[in-house]
């Protein structure tokens, strides 16, 4: 036992180890106890979503360049890339998303900021508020701009983007031009991509160099499942672009010269304060299935529009298409089987034309479909509508499977073979209908051209295809400014997007001038004025510039350290480099 | 080009491709020998025959209902996971690596491994196995097929992705779509874009490449060849911007798993385990108060 005092000397030393263990142990417990009890602030996380590169390259650009801004500046951003029939179901129908970027088919005139924004439309469906934005400030100020004119309404109109600065639901980058390729047939009678229906309805009334043509005018196009559904009033689909339109009439077109009435013969315009409109319609028009088109049609359109369950449910079931237009008409009665007459919401002739631009539906076809499927969906937004019977000069005759659509002239429309149609289509048609080609993308599409398979585009090309283009023999490029936009939208919903602060620095995160110059190659104008950065193209109201536009960085990146001091200028703070809630 | 002159041109080049190869390798007089006896070498594997075409005709027939439950039901969107992932481990993700070494020659290689290379690494060992004198490894080849596709089926069902092209096109290049637009007619037939991970290209091929070294003492130089194809598929599937590093990862352990269950099974087993399974399941319902 000679190593008696050993033992205790180990346990001493094991106690002091345990001791000193124990000790430390403490602190950290209690550390890992305080961050348990009260948890810290984390980091803001965003989920970005747009369509993939495939489908739209430059909105796959703009999501990709705005996470590398959002990270810079400390923000735990992720991009999501989803198919545009998801995505539109994700932000337009579901409300599930952060922050998404998309292409707007644009403004057309002031009021259509009243279905975009207004709070009364933010539970429903479509491009009608999908923000989820309420404040009673700009719903006061939308409302007013309908029943003001001239100068007053000027006034609101300019107090609303005003405000929209100040609140930011949505922010546009750029106005991109539409780039399109025509081959050599038409090289000398097209002058810009076609992509409304009165474009096409101008390419197929003017003489072709060698003459009337016997074969359809084919048209390259390009997109996933393109061809599935062909439903006008849905939203969450892939759709050719003017196909639908090209075979649903509306009562009248408005063009770059002014309003042309279409299957209205005549707008007679009454009512001192809320205008009231008796249209009349041109008569013996049909339907492409041969049934007659009457002032019930009209009038059904819009109750059906406003809602697709007619009565069936308690609170309606709007359609999510044409909502902002429909909403302008405040009842429609039809007086007898040729005159409709419309009491509308606002004092203005040119916003009230909105409401007849949208296609007009046949009863018979979509009545039926009026049936209630599931919580706040019926029958008529969930059908594919393979069979398209509107009243439009094509009718369409055949679809093959992400290959092909084709249309042919119908015969029994009115401006067919009449002699007082409207000028645009005065010598339609020069070609025998439209084939849609659907290609796999837009490099094959421009194979298709090379090879004299299509006459032109009709999906818009992205910029570098252009070099291609002009490099074919007969071929040329179109460019056209459009009204067009990309956007990005934020939802109101999402913890820190509620906040309107917030929402206006994460605006000034994208250098729109770099956007425009390097992700859209030039082919676009970026948002520099008050107007143009909530989608007015070019407004007479104002060209204001504002502080949204100033970007912390520069050459499309951003300052990590100019970004940190905007943020905490807002109070917000930082660790680790990282935004925190 | 339209879709039909695509599969002129891959028809004719992959033909080549095979006849050369099968006068190499296999050899004319047990072509011969093959083509005499094929009744017997067909009726040998009918089964994993027909269990490749359920499979491939089950994936056809249910696209449109595959896409909608994937898209909108059961699917997860995993491209940043994929991408950030990558990065963490790796720093950087090897797809941009490998497009920083582009040449035009590079691309050209690339391209054409990734289209005719590819159907001729899948279809060369069906002939190849088809000429032995037993059926044993052609059986296990197409069993290994069907249990890729029936497991790549399941994966894309589960996992939404995006390859990089289209994830982040100011970062990776579409270089195969740019080089050869209509190829995507092609694919389009064959695969929605959203099926990346795994990669099918890389499982396949390597499942061929595996096969190749299990069955070497009869195609010796069978290994190499289909070795370099299988590789150059995978690094081609990174490099033209297609997938990402973890689904050809993910493909190479699908590959391990299909030639174990090729290897270790065979349809007639798997069958025949199944419906004893059923048969003890019915006898147990069709005996009242047995359990």
């Amino acid at each position: 036992m000679e190593d008696v005092g050993s033992p205790t000397t180990r346990r001493r030393l094991l106690a002091g180890t345990a001791t000193g263990i124990a000790g430390s142990l403490a602190g950290c417990t209690e550390r890992l106890w305080s961050r348990a009890e009260s948890p810290g602030p984390d980091q803001v996380s965003l989920t970005i979503k747009a369509v993939p590169a495939d489908d739209d390259i430059i909105a796959a650009k703009i999501a990709s360049q705005l996470r590398e801004n959002f990270e810079t500046a400390g923000i735990d951003a992720t991009f999501e890339p989803i198919a545009k029939a998801e995505l539109h179901r994700n932000v337009l129908l579901g409300g599930d998303y952060d922050v998404f970027v998309a292409r707007h088919a644009g403004i057309d005139e002031y009021d259509a900021l009243r279905g975009l924004l207004h709070s009364r439309y933010a539970t429903e469906a479509g491009w009608q508020n999908p923000f989820q934005f309420s404040d009673v400030t700009a719903d006061d100020l939308l409302e007013t701009q309908l029943t003001t004119a001239d100068e007053d309404r000027d006034r609101v109109l300019s107090e609303l983007f005003d405000h929209l600065t100040e609140t930011v639901p949505y922010t546009v980058v750029a106005f991109p031009s539409r780039i399109g390729a025509v081959g050599t047939t038409l090289s000398e009678t097209v002058s810009g991509p076609p992509y409304r229906p009165i474009d096409y309805l101008e390419i197929l009334s003017e003489p072709p160099d060698e003459g009337p043509q016997d074969r359809p005018l084919e048209v390259g196009v390009f997109g996933e499942a393109l061809t599935s559904r062909l439903n006008p009033i849905v939203v969450d689909s892939n759709q050719i672009p003017a196909l639908l339109a090209l075979l649903y009439d509306p009562l009248v077109y408005r063009t770059d010269d002014g309003a042309i009435p279409w299957l209205a013969e005549d707008v007679e315009w009454d009512g001192g304060s809320l205008l009231e409109a008796r249209v009349t319609l041109r008569d013996d028009q049909r339907w492409h299935d041969g049934e007659s088109l009457d002032a019930e049609d009209v009038a059904f359109t819009h109750r059906f529009l406003r809602d697709t369950s007619l009565g069936d449910t308690e609170s309606g079931v709007p359609a999510p298409q044409y909502r902002g237009q429909q909403s302008l008409v405040e009842s429609v009665e039809a007086v007898d089987s040729r005159t409709v007459e419309f009491s509308l919401r606002t004092t203005n002739r040119e916003t009230a034309i909105r409401a007849f631009q949208v296609p007009v539906l046949p009863a018979h076809v979509w009545e039926p479909r009026s049936t209630v499927v599931g919580e706040r969906q019926t029958e008529a937004l969930v059908h594919d509508n393979e069979e398209p019977i509107g009243s439009g000069l094509f009718e369409l005759e055949a679809v093959t499977d992400d290959t092909e659509v084709e249309l042919v002239p119908f015969t029994d429309h009115v401006f067919y073979d009449a002699d007082d149609r409207p000028s645009v289509v005065e010598e339609f048609p020069q070609f025998d209908g439209i084939r849609f080609v659907v290609a796999p993308n837009s490099g094959a599409v421009v194979d298709l051209l090379e090879e004299e398979e299509i006459d032109l585009t009709g999906t818009p090309l992205p910029a570098d295809e252009t070099g291609r283009v002009s490099d074919l023999p007969g071929g040329s490029v179109l460019t056209e400014q459009t009204d067009e936009f990309y956007m990005v939208g934020y939802n109101s919903h999402h913890e820190q997007l509620g906040n309107p602060h917030f929402r206006r620095l994460l605006s000034r995160l994208l250098d729109r001038d770099h956007a425009a110059a390097e992700l859209l190659d030039g082919f676009a104008e970026p948002a520099r004025s008050l107007g143009s950065l909530f989608g007015v193209y070019e407004s007479e109201l104002t060209d204001e510039e504002t502080e949204l536009t100033t970007f912390p960085g520069s050459d499309g990146e951003v300052d990590a350290e100019q970004a940190r001091s905007l943020f905490e200028a807002e109070n917000y703070r930082y660790e680790d480099g990282a935004l925190l809630e | 080009m339209s879709l039909a002159q695509v599969v002129l041109e891959l028809a004719l080049v992959v033909t080549t491709m095979l006849v050369t190869a099968t006068l190499v390798f296999v050899g004319p007089r047990r072509l011969v020998a093959a083509v005499r006896g094929y009744r017997w070498r067909l009726e040998a594997c009918l089964l994993p025959i027909a269990a490749l075409g359920v499979v491939l005709a089950l994936r056809w027939s249910t696209r449109d209902v595959a896409l909608r439950l994937e898209r909108r039901v059961v699917g997860h969107n995993i491209t940043h996971t994929l991408f950030a992932l990558e990065q963490r481990l790796l720093g950087e993700t090897p797809v941009v690596f490998l497009q920083s070494i582009q040449t035009e020659a590079l691309t050209e290689f690339f391209v054409f491994i990734y289209i005719y290379g590819y159907a001729f690494l899948l279809l060369f060992p069906i002939v190849a196995y088809f000429a032995l004198e037993e059926m044993e490894e052609l059986s296990t080849l197409l069993l290994a097929f069907t249990a890729n596709y029936g497991i790549g089926l399941v994966c894309y069902m589960l996992f939404i992705a995006y390859g990089p092209r289209n994830f982040d096109p100011l970062v990776f290049e579409p270089l195969l779509y740019d080089a050869f637009p209509q190829s995507r007619a092609l694919t389009n037939q064959v695969n929605q874009n959203t099926n990346v991970f795994p990669s099918l290209h890389t499982s396949l091929s390597m499942t061929v490449f595996f096969l190749a070294w299990l069955t070497r003492d009869r195609y010796p130089l069978w290994v190499p060849l289909s070795g370099f194809l299988a590789i150059s598929v995978a690094l081609s599937t990174m490099y033209l911007g297609i997938h990402w590093f973890l689904d050809v990862v993910a493909g190479t352990v699908l590959a391990l798993i299909s030639v174990y269950i090729g290897v270790n099974y065979t349809v007639d087993g798997i069958v025949s385990t199944g419906r004893r399974y059923l048969a003890r399941r019915f006898d147990r319902i069709g005996k009242p108060g047995s359990e």
